[in-house]
């Protein structure tokens, strides 16, 4: 009988719970909910005690940037820029030892937030898009864009489809000028790379690197290094192999990991690709709200695609905490 | 762990389990918001891999609790969601009356369910976005109609914008798996005896069997 499969009740009660980080989701004390733009347009809405905490938050990150500034100060401005030890024998050995110290502060500094207005430089050195975008002529972004205008492909025709459906609302990427930037970019990516052409859940993370880097040149370089360095490979090619590889390396994960969830989940019949898909493919712009993405984003840049599972596994364990 | 079911099994006396498939931008997700809460909004946002809604209704007396999956349309997202086909009981086919390319991909829809989808999955075919102005509609309802008999299924033109035949669509295709299920139900103990039956007979056959031996 069917009234034995209740169990999938139960793995719906936990998906609720995971969606307590949801902006929009509203804990048991919103008597008085507060509503607000966030840094990067997004609206958030919560009760009192949850602008409390992100107020909090707020506070930490200015004392970070503060940190940082300090160091400016002390090691000189784009110290961060110069942390790989070099591969050529001209540096001196203390040199050596103190792009190694750089390194290990900058890791530090990295997972304890990058300060807003810092993001885009340090993204796009430290993810290596500024290396990329060297190796072609400056003109590169501009005559890719021009080439391809006004053709006509499925990738376009998908990418026209899901301009109006990506953070709709937003008071910047909901508008004819936000459309147009978001399609030129996804366009001229899916120009360059075929495989990947355009698949959906590049645009919500194309929109919010538009929205951290300010130009569209700088986001295109930023996809194009996410998708063809810093990711699994085929994450967003046509099967999507990679995104499938990542589904099942996360499930073995957990199950090592967290033993006791992932026991939980199975008895309850709750598959966690339900809800790692989409995490995975929009590196949780859609789940999180802006600011805790971005921090994920700023340590996915510097220590690369092994910080997803880093982040679900953590997800997973918000409710025991 | 094994509690909580039993007090969730008093809260429905049917699961069905329901898949919207369909291409991009048909309104399968519009569809779904519509009929789960009752709401429309154009500010709609792309649906990635999978996602699920829960209604439970009331048919003939008997509480039915509608687990209905939401895909995502874009082509390469089948690998994802045909693992999902095989537990659905039921497939709601959109497409978007105004747009040609997604009716005409209905065949490949129907290829997919019967690679992966069971035997016995019920179907309906559902042409949304029939409020859109007259000159704007691509697919006449009579090439809809016409595709659904084809198939020997039943078929709605619905408007998630002005809930035109959404709850029909929902209700219509709940009531066939209803009755589906009730029919096994029901053939489930003849069918007991029918094997005790053969049993006996086989009894009987061995006796005489037996009996011709010795």
């Amino acid at each position: 009988m069917y009234g034995t499969k209740s169990k999938i009740d139960l793995a719906f009660e936990y998906q609720s719970q995971v969606a307590v980080l949801r902006p929009s989701i509203h804990s048991r004390r919103a008597n008085l909910t507060v509503k607000f733009q966030d840094l990067y347009g997004f609206t958030v809405e919560g009760n009192v005690d949850d602008v409390n905490v992100l107020n909090e938050v707020r506070e930490k990150v200015r004392q970070q940037g503060r940190v940082w500034w300090a160091l400016e100060a002390s090691k000189g401005a784009n110290w961060y820029l110069h942390t790989t030890i070099g591969q050529g024998s001209a540096l001196t050995s203390s040199l050596k030892f103190s792009a190694l110290a750089n390194a290990i502060t900058l890791k530090k500094l990295i997972r304890k937030g990058i300060p807003p207005v810092l993001r885009p430089k340090i993204w796009f050195s430290l993810s290596g898009a500024a290396k990329k975008k060297s190796t072609v002529p400056d003109s590169y972004y501009d005559d890719l864009t021009k080439a391809v205008e006004g053709k006509v492909t499925p990738a376009t025709r998908q990418i026209d489809h899901d301009l109006p459906r990506t953070f709709p609302g937003h008071p910047w990427l909901d508008t004819p000028e936000g459309h147009a930037a978001l399609r030129r970019v996804l366009v001229a990516y899916s120009f360059r790379d075929s495989d990947v052409g355009y698949c959906q859940g590049l645009n919500y993370v194309a929109a919010l690197l538009l929205l951290v880097m300010k130009t569209e040149e700088d986001a295109f370089w930023m996809l194009a290094v996410l998708l063809e360095n810093v990711l699994v490979n085929d994450c967003y090619t046509n099967n999507l192999s990679g995104c499938h590889v990542e589904q099942r390396v996360f499930k073995d994960l957990l199950v090592k990991k967290c033993p006791r969830i992932a026991t939980h989940l199975e008895a309850l019949e709750f598959d966690v690709s339900l809800v790692t898909t989409e995490w995975f493919l929009c590196l949780f712009s859609k789940s999180l709200p802006s600011e805790t993405t971005l921090r994920v984003w700023d340590v996915i840049f510097y220590e690369g695609a092994k910080v997803i599972f880093n982040v679900a596994l953590a997800i997973f364990k918000v409710p025991l905490v | 762990m094994a509690a909580p079911p039993a007090r969730a099994r008093a809260d429905y006396d049917y699961l069905i389990k329901l898949l919207l498939i369909g291409d991009s931008g048909v309104g399968k997700s519009c569809l779904l918001l519509r009929f789960s809460d009752g709401s429309f909004t154009t500010s709609f946002i792309t649906t990635i891999g999978i996602d699920f809604k829960i209604r439970t209704i009331e048919l003939d007396g008997k509480r039915i609790k509608l687990q209905i999956w939401d895909t995502a349309g874009q082509e390469r997202f089948r690998t994802i969601t045909t693992a999902y086909y095989r537990g659905a009981m039921g497939i709601l086919l959109v497409y978007d009356v105004t747009d040609e390319a997604s009716f005409n991909n209905i065949r490949n829809w129907i290829r997919n369910i019967e690679q992966h989808a069971s035997d016995n999955v019920n179907k309906i075919l559902v042409g949304n976005k029939a409020d859109m102005d007259e000159s704007k509609r691509a697919v006449p309802t009579s090439k809809g109609q016409a595709l659904a008999d084809e198939y020997g299924i039943k078929f709605f033109e619905t408007s998630a914008k002005t809930n035109l035949n959404v709850e029909e669509v929902f209700f219509s295709i709940a009531r066939d798996i209803k009755q589906r299920l009730a029919d096994t139900d029901s053939k489930a103990e003849p069918s007991t005896i029918k094997i005790n039956q053969d049993q006996s007979g086989g009894a009987g056959q061995a006796a005489q069997k037996s009996a011709c031996c010795g």
